[in-house]
């Protein structure tokens, strides 16, 4: 009886293997099964391998992992490919029709279905073949079809109820020849007890629901993989919610539009990645003299220069912590998973709008893209606005719209507002916002701004932290490994776990009181130069061992747990 | 009906005898004629000697970075259509350093209005060549003489499906207050090059030895676009006056999510993402 179970399927970009991955992975939630879907695919829109893998199990199963227990070959060099993921008790499944067997010793159990034969027998075409080889997949679970047929309907319903027919079709033919074929192959699973409704989603898609649900009015882009798939998405939804989405001549017009807007009242964000984000560089310095908010979701590739597209890495951290020139003070998220993506975008349109400064949400290719299943989000969102002045103030007060506060944030007017015009400005400035170069008001300006990151020490919230209080061993990471390291600790009972998803203002004495009680810290991330190893230094002095990977690739449970025993 | 004088508390830093102050003095009658509170407007400037008007006239004003007057502009229209937006910039700044900005949202006719202040020289930084400088000029970063042929703004914008383009001289304040008013009054992109002495670094192009037998009124705005475009490839002469015109819908009125609201008065203080939820099931 397994717990769990590791499913991947393979073939050549552009065989829907990314949407057949999608459709199982919640067929199986329906059923109650925890899932996590991890697809990797290279920087080509046809051709080049690309894989999706989903790990399955009625507990919760964290992140991807590397042994595979079904392997759909949707092509003959999946099967080349992958061998050393498989055991000799893993059933690959083929279409004989389609490619034979690679020659030589091959490990694990073969199973050919013709997929596009069944596909095409049972009324259906032949891109249907992937129908199969799902409901092929839930039969050698001995799962019913009924959760997937489901998923169909939703799907293609819009379409027309006779694609819905066909392709329902397609997958009952495919789960008996499977049945009346292959029945002693089957897999001995643990089956969940009952059904809890779960959403399953990327983080990128938890981001834009999380800023739709945190009053996003305005959202401008540059298309740049990982973030597009926001832009997509926002942009498809921005009728439903009435969002403003624009897709603008390039990274810098978004940041200075963005900012305009801002200046305008709108809660505004923009999303790109490294390479965008060097270009809005000096965009992001006038958010923090001019004071407007701005967030700023920047999903992490590996670089330099264009570096890999479609991977991942977390090697911005340091470049975000220092963007652009001079000084002024921001604020950097860095959400684990799906859920953390959803709450904290949400939660930094307010932060910016309180603050009034830059907001940073790093994501990374892996959290950006995986397939998260999670407790449903609140339908119902109140948001509140911040320091915008009334008429009531400017009846009693003269406006000062950089006003010396004590709290460093100053009242804030918007364009069409009566008696209260003054100038956002990219120069240094005076209370009124006009130009100065006066060093004592220059001084006071620096003071005033940098003043607000003290403020904002109160809104950190409480780091996560997991397993036993005292440990042999005591890890810290941050942002989208959180998953990978959870799986991980499953097997390793003597090792503690920090996730930051808040790093700057640096929460400098949750990590210190993690720190003191530890005996040994390896800091895990996805950089050649530890990057977060290196902000705990220059915060606390402290030093930590590096745990570090950085070939483009996320880490994998198994790879931790050797390193750690 | 109140006139706003739009003055603020700071005196005009530029060099006396500057074209500057031709512009400002235009858009302020500008503004008076069409009767606008100048806290119903928004005034984005660039960087440069043009920009600095940022300080010198009451409305609400955004002072941008270099070369990045446009997308703010751009950003504000679409937040907040209601309001007029004018930007303000520099020959340098919307021909050099953010040239693919007045290219792109030209074409998508954003309803802004564009003020250049065309004296065909980065004047901020003490007189460098910039886009407009008639090839083989000497300046400080071109020794030699300037090797590139120059930009011709009015040409490029005919070509680039502008909806209204005009050339303007900053030494005529009638001429120049009555185009900005149709300018801010055409629905879309309008694109006025301002024609500004910098009396301070340029030396070619003076009152006396360039603008003052180079300029003419243009008797009307041409009908065929191929005529206009002619007279914007025209060297001995410049015209002023609007070159083109056309009634296009501005990129505003074209989005269905602002049909019936601006962007900014998107209710938020309750938003119910159920039915979002609901393809992720
Ligand atoms: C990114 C950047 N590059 C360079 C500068 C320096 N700079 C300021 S104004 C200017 C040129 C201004 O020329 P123009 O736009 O023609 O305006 P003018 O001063 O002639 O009115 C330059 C190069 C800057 N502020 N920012
Ligand atoms: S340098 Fe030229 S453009 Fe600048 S203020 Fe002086 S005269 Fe005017």
């Amino acid at each position: 009886m397994k717990d769990s179970f590791n499913i991947k399927i393979g073939g050549s970009a552009g065989e829907g293997i990314k949407v057949s991955g999608l459709t199982l992975a919640k067929s199986l939630t329906r059923l109650g099964f925890r899932v996590f879907g991890y697809s990797e695919y290279p920087s080509l829109v046809r051709g080049g391998h690309n894989t999706y893998q989903l790990h399955v199990g009625v507990e919760q199963v964290y992140s991807q992992v590397k042994q595979i227990d079904i392997l759909i070959a949707l092509n003959q060099e999946t099967i080349l490919l992958h061998q050393d993921e498989l055991t000799t008790s893993s059933l690959i499944l083929y279409d004989p029709g389609d490619f034979k067997l690679p020659k030589g010793q091959l490990k694990g159990k073969y199973l050919g279905i013709e997929f596009i034969k069944i596909a095409t027998q049972a009324g259906g075409t032949p891109i249907m073949a992937n129908m199969v080889s799902l409901a092929a997949t839930l039969a050698l679970l001995d799962l019913p079809v009924t959760s997937l047929k489901e998923i169909i309907k939703n799907a293609f319903k819009r379409k027309s109820m006779e694609i819905v027919e066909i392709n329902q079709k397609v997958v009952e033919a495919g789960g008996q020849f499977t049945k009346d074929n292959f029945s002693k192959y089957k897999l001995k699973i643990k089956v969940p007890k009952d059904v809890t409704t779960r959403m399953v989603l990327t983080g990128n898609e938890a981001a834009s629901l999380g800023a739709i649900a945190g009053g996003l009015q305005f959202y401008v882009a540059y298309p740049m993989t990982p973030a597009t798939s926001i832009l997509h998405y926002l942009a498809a939804k921005a009728k439903d919610t009435g969002i403003l989405v624009k897709h603008a001549e390039d990274e810098i017009s978004v940041v200075n539009m963005a900012i305009g807007a801002s200046f305008a009242g709108a809660r505004s964000m923009v999303g790109t990645s490294g390479g965008g984000l060097c270009l809005m560089a000096e965009g992001v310095t006038l958010s923090g003299v001019s004071e407007t908010p701005l967030v700023i979701v920047n999903s992490m590739r590996p670089g330099p220069g264009i570096g890999m597209p479609t991977w991942t890495a977390q090697s911005d951290l340091q470049f975000v912590l220092n963007i652009g020139h001079d000084e002024y003070p921001k604020i950097v998220l860095a959400p684990g998973d799906a859920n953390e993506a959803f709450i904290q975008t949400k939660e930094s349109l307010e932060l910016a709008e309180k603050y009034q400064l830059p907001v940073f949400i790093l994501l990374d290719k892996f959290i950006s893209e995986n397939d998260y299943a999670v407790d449903p989000f609140p339908a119902k969102h109140l948001n509140q606005r911040f320091s915008f002045i009334k008429k009531s103030y400017l009846s009693a007060h003269i406006y000062k719209r950089y006003q010396l506060t004590k709290s460093g944030v100053s009242p804030r007017s918007v364009p069409g507002q009566k008696n209260s015009t003054y100038c956002c400005n990219s120069y240094e400035h005076d209370e009124y916002g006009l130009t100065t170069e006066d060093p004592k008001t220059r001084k006071l300006m620096m003071n005033k701004r940098a003043k607000k990151l003290d403020e904002i020490q109160d809104e950190i919230p409480p780091q996560q932290t997991f397993g036993p209080q005292k440990a042999k061993l005591s890890l810290i990471s941050w942002g989208s490994n959180k998953p990978v390291v959870l799986e991980a600790l499953k097997n390793l009972p003597q090792v503690n776990f920090l996730h930051l998803n808040w790093l700057w203002p640096f929460p400098k004495k949750q990590v210190l009181d993690f720190i003191k009680n530890s005996k040994k810290v390896v800091c895990l991330e996805c950089n050649s130069t530890a990057q977060l190893g290196q902000l705990i230094k220059k915060e606390l002095g402290i030093d930590t061992q590096p745990l570090l990977k950085y070939d483009g690739r996320p880490f994998y449970p198994e790879e931790i747990i050797n390193k750690l025993t | 009906m109140k006139k706003y004088n739009y003055q603020t508390s700071i005196a005009p830093t530029w060099c006396p005898g500057c074209g500057n102050f031709g512009v400002l003095a235009s858009l302020k009658n500008a503004l008076q004629q069409l009767n606008f509170k100048p806290y119903e407007v928004v005034i984005v400037t660039d960087v440069g000697c043009a920009g600095n008007m940022a300080d010198f006239i009451s409305t609400f004003t955004f002072h941008a970075l270099h070369g990045r007057a446009l997308p703010p502009a751009v950003g504000v229209k679409l937040a907040n259509h209601k309001l007029p937006v004018i930007a303000v910039i520099g020959d340098g700044a919307c021909y050099g350093e953010g040239l693919q900005h007045f290219i792109n949202l030209m074409r998508g006719n954003h309803d802004i209005t564009v003020l250049v202040h065309d004296n065909y020289l980065y004047s901020l930084t003490t007189g460098q060549y910039s886009p407009t400088t008639p090839k083989g000029t000497i300046t400080k970063s071109t020794p030699e003489g300037s090797i590139e042929e120059p930009l011709n703004p009015l040409a490029l914008a005919l070509a680039n499906n502008t909806t209204f383009a005009a050339r303007g001289y900053a030494l005529d304040i009638s001429g120049l207050t009555s185009l900005i008013v149709k300018a801010v009054g055409h629905q879309g992109f309008s694109f006025v090059d301002i024609l500004q002495p910098c009396v301070t670094f340029n030396k070619n192009q003076t009152v006396d030895n360039w603008y003052k037998d180079k300029i003419y009124p243009l008797p009307k705005t041409f009908k065929d676009k191929t005529k206009a475009f002619k007279e914007a490839l025209r060297q001995d002469k410049l015209a002023t006056g609007i070159f083109w015109q056309e009634k296009k819908p501005s990129y505003h009125t074209q989005v269905s999510v602002l049909e019936k609201r601006t962007a900014v008065s998107k209710k938020i203080d309750e938003v119910d993402i159920s039915r979002l939820l609901e393809e992720f099931i």
